[in-house]
This record gives structure tokens, C-alpha cells and sequence, in this order.
């Protein structure tokens, strides 16, 4: 497939994207349903865009069937991604990112607002969805509204408006809510329309000209400590703060979006335990890389966690392959440890991370090929986030399921937690239901790609995985009956 | 420790190239082997002894481009690589980025590329942020030497170091030698880059400062406190300056910045001086022969008193004088990698 901006083709076999799929009939694959909590061998038939028929198959029909094969689950929902339109088209737009993230599997995207101007008012939103509807793409390009005007820090944005053009919620992600006070009240007006505020939890007093996660690779390699503090105190302001909102306003709401360290999860997991209403995601990135990699390690993280469940040295063992201070790996939050890593996966096998979120954050060459500590933070992530995922599958680490359930229902539960929300189609349990929409996405587990600048369909190349083989070719995936993605070579395969 | 044999050829006569050096660029000291730094320390004794002639200057480099990048300023630094580049006869550019086209907001990676299409072949740069140099080394053709980059590594340095304290040390053994390495720690690409290579030369290594400016090595000494890194010792890392002078063999003092009293780090100069100066008091905790080193530039009067700076002990202009000559062999050696690195990977 030509990697080529704008509208993509379709594959060898079937319709354009963005059409209707006509007819679709699997065979003798592997079926995922989160909602069902049902997986197993299985038949799938899509007519005229609808899921028409689920058959679980049993005995002699069944045999040979395995989740290491060809596997169909609902289609993705990710809560957390940079289409960095309008403002830095160069980066990426929300046609090159709905591309990018149909390749990953995903057919509903919900948008950051750190847009150029930032999404503070319902024009800047009409401006996404009408290059949404542009675009082709069938992938459903949700927003979130900036909680400040400006993103700033100083006043509430167009909360209201905001409200009422759509948006799922309120964020200043890139930075955090930038004051208690604000964050209050930003929590007690979304709260009253039933939206959630989502936070970067971030104290920027802390991290100011961090390069690193604070430890022994920045201690080597010179590069500034960002404390774990930065993370815990942000999270720990966020949950005091939402407590007391709540007295106020029953239906304030908290979100935290990309949280990373072993304590932050910690008081995520005690302040669901005593039921306050907040919600967490982690990103495919803090589960499988750390700071090693910066080094020019190459081993996931499971790999780098010694039995003890510290993180090994990646000097003693003699593991440096790569080139030193890729600008790729340069990511807010920080990589952390294997530690770290450990933390955010079993936040995510025991609830208290709700979804897996992408953070997907393309830059351009020019702010990546600079020194590291002048690189723009974040990491192209939409479409290696199944690949990733199923490496921990692969390694035994993390149930099928639960990765399908956190890229699936996880994230739409999110979102159907809050009342303004609830009733909206991406809020909806994300299931193999018969007679609805085709929402899916079909991988092949026996299958690698390799990562490359030209398999990429974002803008964004500013992947630390690129040269990399990942598990779980995606082969096709149909958002609200529509072809969004088909893989160039599927007809070949068969 | 592995011995190796001597380095093949004369250098002066025929500029027949020593084999056993394998690295195109040298930009931190953590990937050489001990054979490669006492290849390195060999040469530099006969880069010595060119520098010991009334007529320093041999034809090794004759036609060679050498470049200095400096995006920091630096006097000491610059000029040492430069009269090191002149006395092997190589072409030297001095680019300073105060006058060329970085303030017009050029990249390093353009530098870099214009600097190669100059003919530039050895690159010495000096940057302030950590790890610039390995993405010059990622598009440069020829070789990259490290003057000096962040807070991360100063490889000449702690090489020049290395030398002169073989050089004032009985049988030129680090092996147990006590090293206190006093200062700005946190900040300090000396003191990583001489982290490596003194504790590959077997020293017992004693990072000392206050606690506002050791804040890290803790965890990189306990990383290697299981002596776990092959061929790499352990180091100690602590606030008591008595406990990191007493019986020392060698006592560096590094440059306290007056910035860090701004950053919140330090109370005052004056504090600092009162609890962590290297002066003639303190200095009676070391060994009565211990040396005591610089790599400055000093503030005297801070971190270290007047008169120990120039007293007997001090081997601060040694330093500055072997320097050169250290210079002098890594350009030597990487000029001549030329060949022999051709396929290898570039690190």
C-alpha cells in the first residue's frame, strides 16, 4: 500500500474505504466479545454493513480453531489521541489520523484539544468534524474541549457551548489543569453538565527541563530527572480536590489519562476503593518500554525486570544495541522502569486502569531530529498499540481478552459513565452483536509487520519501534459497516 | 586486567597506524575496554614525547581537516584540541557559534551536514545538552570527538585525568588507589565520564558534594554496588567530605557554578566553602602525598583555597599540559580508525 496522505485505497478485494461493506464472511476465526466476556472459535457475516450473523462453533467444526490465528474483536475506541488539527497539519490531520488509526485497529478516536488554536470554542470543533467527514474515513474522531481558555491555565473555556456541540469531555492535556482552583471549578461547571474532566497529572514545578525518568539511565547518561513526585503529587492534588468538588456536585468527574508510576496507581487504586468516581488509562508505551531503551536497550519491559522486581541493568548485561538518545523515546510521562512497567500492568489486570489509552503524539522531523532534550515529547503510537499489547500476550502476561476488553469495552465504559455521555453510540458496550452496525477489527496473531516510516500511515514516523516486528497483522477493520482499513496484501493471503 | 601488546609501528617516522583501535567517533569513555584506554595512555606517552622536542610538531595528520564545533564556551578545552590538532600538522576550522549560523536558528543536524560538506573529517564539538554529540555522529561521515556535551560526558577529560594520575602515582597503579572527586557532582560530565574509566582502572572512587548536587549517583552507585557491571568496580557516593578525604591517594575539586544558588540547590558560596572547600585543613585527612587536580576553570577561593591550588600537591597545569597530548592521541588514534572502522558499526 502507498503510504500517500489523504484518502487511502482499498485493498486488492474489497469496496474503497469509507464504502459500505457489502459482504463479508469469516470463517473458522477466532472470536473476541468483551461484552459477552465469550471468546472461542467462531463465524462472522457482515451484509450491506451490518453484523448479521455470530456463530460460536463447537466440536468437529471447532477443531484447529486457535487464538493464535486469525482473530475478529470489536473495534478499538481510543480515548487519548493528538490529530494535531487545525494548527500542526504537518504533523499529522484528522484524515492522516484516522488512517493510522484504522491500521491499528481502532474505529472511534477521541481527540486532545492542544490543537492551533486550541479547542476552547464549538468553531474549532465544527473545523475537526468537518475534516473528519472530508477525510473518507469511517473511523468515528471524537474531541475533547479544553478545560482552560487557551488552554492557559486562566478561565474556564466554552465549557457550555462546548457541551452542547458535542465534545466528551474537558482537557488541557499537554499540560495539567494548571491550578487547584481552576481544576475545582472546572470539576464543579463539567460536573453540572455531566462531562468529565481528564487530566494530564503533571506538577510542572517539578519537571521543568526534565529530560528523564529520575534514576540510574539519566544518572548515566546526564539527562535531567522528572521525580516520580511530579506524577504522585499531581494525582494526589487531582483525587483531593475531586473529593471535594463532589460535596458540591455529585456528578464531578475525574479522568487520568496516561498515568505511569508505581505510587500514582496506587492512590488511583484507594481512591476507587473508596468509591470516588475516577476513572485511569495507561498507555501501550509505559506497559512495554523504559527509560533503558534511551540507553539503546531493545528488550520489552517484562524482559528487563529482574526476579525480584527491580529493574536489571541494561550496562551488566550487555544490551545496548540501538543508537543512544533517540528523540523518539523523549515521551511525557517519562518511560520509567520495568518497575514502573510492572505497576501499569497490573493496574490494567486488576481494573485499576480502565482502558488502555494511546497517547498517540506524531511529530514532524523537524521536532524529533533535534538533541534530545530540545525533541518534542511523545510517540506516533496508534498503530503499534495492538502490536505491543499482543507482545504481552505472547509472553504470557496478559489474558487475550483483557487486552481486547482494554482497547474495547474499558474505554467505552469510560465514557458511559458520565450522563451527558452515556447515551452516545461510543459509550455503548462494544460487543459482536448481531443485527447492528459491523464495528470490527480482524488481526491475524500468526502474522508480523514490521514497523517502518512507510507501513506508517500517520504523519507522524517518531516511532521508538520502528525496524521492529510486531505481532498481529490487522487485516481489516469496518467502522459503523464501512470499510476503514483493508491490509494490501489480504487478498494475496488466501 | 588483560595486558596487551605494545601498539605496532612508530608513529613518528612513518605514521604507520597502531591496529588495535577500533572506534570511529569517541564520545563517551563507557565503550572502551581497559586495553583500549592503555592503548590510548601508550600513545599519549609518545605524544609526550614529540611535545618534549624543541620542534613539536610531527606530519601524522598532514592534510587532515579537523573542526571545532563549540555551541559552549570554553578556553581551555578548544585551545587544547586545537594546539593538539596543529602540532600532528592537521588543517584546522574553528567554528563558534556565537558568529556562525546557529543564531540564525540553523540545526545541528544542518551544522553538522554543512560542516561535512566543507570537508570537515573530525568533528570535535562541544554542546550543552547531553548525548548532541551521537546525533552529529548520526550524520556525519567522518569521526565525532566529544568535547564535552550536558551534564553527560567529557571523555578527554577524564582521560587526561586518568594520565596524570598515572603519571604522579607510584608504579602508575589505580588498583585500590582512594580517588575523592568533590563538587558539583550532579552537573558535572567529568565526573560521569571519570566514573567509567576510574573505576575500570580499579580505583576506589568517593563521590562527594552536597546532597542538592549528588541527587542521582546514589542510584547509579547502587546499581553497581554488586560489583555487577564486568570490569567496572563500585564507587561511593556521600555528603561527608571527611569520610571522602581521609586517606585519599588523589582529591579533585570540580567547579561550583554560581547558578545552582539561583536553582535553589545551595544556600551560598560562602556555605559551601565553610562545609565542602578543599583546603589545607582538610586536605591533611589525605594521604601526605595525595595530589590534588582541577580540571577548571577554578573559583578559587570556592572549591578549592588558594594556596592548595598552587601548592606542591596541585597537578592542575600537569593536567592542563598532558591535555595536549592526550588530545593529541585520540586524534591520532580515530584519524587512523578511518580504515580500519570502515562497515563497523559506528559506535
Amino acid at each position: 500500500m502507498s503510504a500517500s496522505e489523504g484518502a487511502q485505497p482499498g485493498g486488492p478485494l474489497g469496496p474503497p474505504v469509507g464504502e459500505i461493506v457489502g459482504r463479508l464472511e469469516l470463517e473458522k476465526a477466532w472470536l473476541v466479545d468483551p461484552v459477552s466476556d465469550r471468546q472461542g472459535p467462531g463465524e462472522i457475516v457482515v451484509i450491506d454493513g451490518i453484523l448479521e450473523s455470530v456463530v460460536w462453533l463447537e466440536g468437529d467444526e471447532a477443531t484447529g480453531v486457535t487464538d493464535r490465528g486469525v482473530v475478529v474483536a470489536p473495534g478499538f475506541f481510543d480515548l487519548h489521541a493528538h490529530f494535531r488539527e487545525p494548527g500542526f497539519e504537518d504533523a499529522e490531520t484528522v484524515g492522516s489520523g484516522s488512517a493510522a488509526a484504522a491500521h491499528g485497529g481502532y474505529t472511534t478516536v477521541a481527540v486532545m484539544p492542544n490543537t492551533q488554536p486550541a479547542l476552547d470554542d464549538p468553531g474549532v470543533l465544527a473545523r475537526i468534524q468537518a475534516a473528519a467527514r472530508a477525510s473518507g474515513s469511517p473511523v468515528e474522531v471524537l474531541a475533547f474541549g479544553a478545560v482552560s481558555a487557551g488552554r492557559a491555565g486562566e478561565q474556564l473555556s466554552a465549557m457550555g457551548e462546548l457541551a452542547d456541540a458535542g465534545v466528551i469531555g474537558y482537557s488541557d492535556d499537554g499540560s495539567p489543569v494548571r491550578t487547584p482552583k481552576l481544576l475545582r471549578s472546572a470539576l464543579l461547571y463539567a460536573g453540572m453538565l455531566g462531562l468529565p474532566i481528564v487530566d494530564h497529572a503533571e506538577d510542572a514545578e517539578l519537571t521543568g527541563g526534565a529530560e528523564a525518568h529520575e534514576g540510574y539511565v539519566a544518572s548515566v547518561m546526564g539527562l535531567a530527572g522528572w521525580p516520580v513526585a511530579a506524577e504522585v503529587n499531581a494525582v494526589s492534588r487531582d483525587l483531593a480536590v475531586l473529593a471535594d468538588a463532589l460535596r458540591d456536585e455529585p456528578r464531578a468527574r475525574l479522568h487520568l489519562t496516561h498515568i505511569s508510576t508505581a505510587a500514582a496507581l496506587d492512590l488511583v487504586r484507594r481512591a476507587k476503593a473508596a468509591s470516588l468516581p475516577v476513572t485511569c488509562d495507561v498507555t501501550p508505551h509505559h506497559l512495554a518500554l523504559t527509560d533503558e531503551w534511551i540507553a539503546g536497550a531493545r528488550r520489552w519491559s517484562w524482559e528487563a525486570l529482574a526476579a525480584d522486581g527491580t529493574p536489571r541493568d541494561p550496562w551488566a548485561d550487555a544490551v545496548l544495541s540501538a543508537w543512544p538518545y533517540n528523540t523518539s523515546l523523549r515521551v511525557n510521562p517519562p518511560l520509567g522502569t520495568a518497575t514502573d512497567a510492572a505497576a501499569c500492568l497490573a493496574a490494567l489486570l486488576d481494573g485499576t486502569a480502565d482502558a488502555v489509552a494511546t497517547d498517540h503524539a506524531p511529530h514532524t522531523v523537524v521536532d524529533k531530529e533535534v538533541e534530545f532534550g530540545r525533541a518534542a515529547n511523545g510517540i506516533s503510537g496508534i498503530e503499534t498499540a495492538l502490536g505491543v499489547l499482543l507482545a504481552l500476550v505472547d509472553a504470557g502476561k496478559l489474558p487475550l481478552a483483557r487486552a481486547v476488553a482494554a482497547l474495547t469495552t474499558g474505554p467505552a465504559a469510560v465514557v458511559a459513565a458520565s450522563p451527558a455521555t452515556a447515551g452516545i453510540p461510543a459509550a455503548r458496550p462494544r460487543g459482536l452483536t448481531e443485527g447492528a452496525p459491523a464495528n470490527l477489527v480482524v488481526f491475524d496473531r500468526g502474522d508480523t509487520w514490521r514497523v517502518t516510516p512507510e507501513a506508517l500511515l500517520s504523519k507522524g514516523k517518531n516511532s521508538p519501534l520502528l525496524g521492529r516486528e510486531l505481532p498481529g497483522r490487522v487485516l481489516l477493520t469496518i467502522a459503523a459497516g464501512r470499510l476503514a482499513y483493508e491490509d494490501p496484501q489480504a487478498g494475496d493471503a488466501e | 586486567m588483560t595486558t596487551v601488546a605494545p601498539a605496532t609501528g612508530t608513529l613518528t617516522a612513518t605514521g604507520t597506524k597502531p591496529g588495535a583501535w577500533q572506534h570511529r567517533h569517541l564520545i563517551d569513555v563507557d565503550v572502551l575496554t581497559w586495553p583500549e584506554i592503555e592503548l590510548i595512555m601508550r600513545t599519549t606517552d609518545e605524544m609526550k614525547g614529540i611535545l618534549a622536542r624543541p620542534i613539536r610538531k610531527v606530519p601524522a595528520l598532514n592534510g587532515r581537516r579537523v573542526t571545532t564545533l563549540f555551541y559552549e564556551a570554553s578556553t581551555r578545552t578548544r585551545v587544547s584540541f586545537e594546539t593538539a590538532a596543529r602540532n600532528l600538522s592537521a588543517d584546522v576550522v574553528s567554528i563558534s557559534t556565537a558568529t556562525s549560523s546557529v543564531t540564525k536558528g540553523e540545526s545541528l543536524v544542518d551544522t553538522i551536514r554543512t560542516l561535512e560538506a566543507l570537508g570537515a573529517e573530525i568533528l570535535v564539538m562541544r554542546h550543552g545538552v547531553s548525548g548532541a554529540p551521537y546525533l552529529a555522529a548520526e550524520v556525519f561521515g567522518g569521526h565525532v570527538l566529544n568535547g564535552g556535551d550536558g551534564w553527560h560526558a567529557h571523555p578527554t577529560q577524564a582521560l587526561l585525568d586518568l594520565y596524570t594520575m598515572r603519571e604522579n602515582l607510584p608504579g602508575g597503579d589505580l588498583r585500590g588507589r582512594k580517588v575523592a572527586i568533590v563538587g558539583d557532582i550532579l552537573h558535572s560530565r567529568v565526573a560521569r565520564s571519570n566514573i567509567w574509566s576510574l573505576t575500570a582502572a580499579g580505583a576506589d572512587l568517593w563521590l562527594c558534594g552536597p546532597a542538592t548536587l549528588l541527587r542521582g549517583m546514589d542510584r547509579w552507585a547502587t546499581a553497581w554496588s554488586g560489583g555487577a557491571v564486568p570490569g567496572h568496580g563500585r564507587f561511593n557516593v556521600t555528603t561527608d567530605i571527611e569520610a571522602a578525604l581521609r586517606d585519599a591517594d588523589v582529591v579533585m575539586g570540580l567547579r561550583i557554578q554560581r547558578e545552582r544558588m539561583q536553582g535553589g540547590l545551595l544556600p551560598s558560596m560562602r556555605e559551601y566553602a565553610a562545609r565542602f572547600q578543599l583546603n589545607a585543613k582538610r586536605l591533611s585527612l589525605a594521604k601526605p602525598e595525595a595530589i590534588v587536580m582541577h580540571p577548571g576553570p577554578m573559583n578559587e577561593g570556592v572549591e578549592i583555597a588558594p594556596d592548595v591550588a598552587i601548592s606542591g600537591r596541585s597537578v592542575i597545569t600537569d593536567q592542563v599540559a598532558n591535555g595536549v597530548a592526550v588530545r593529541m592521541a585520540l586524534l591520532y588514534l580515530l584519524a587512523g580508525a578511518h580504515e580500519a572502522a570502515a562497515g563497523e558499526p559506528a559506535r
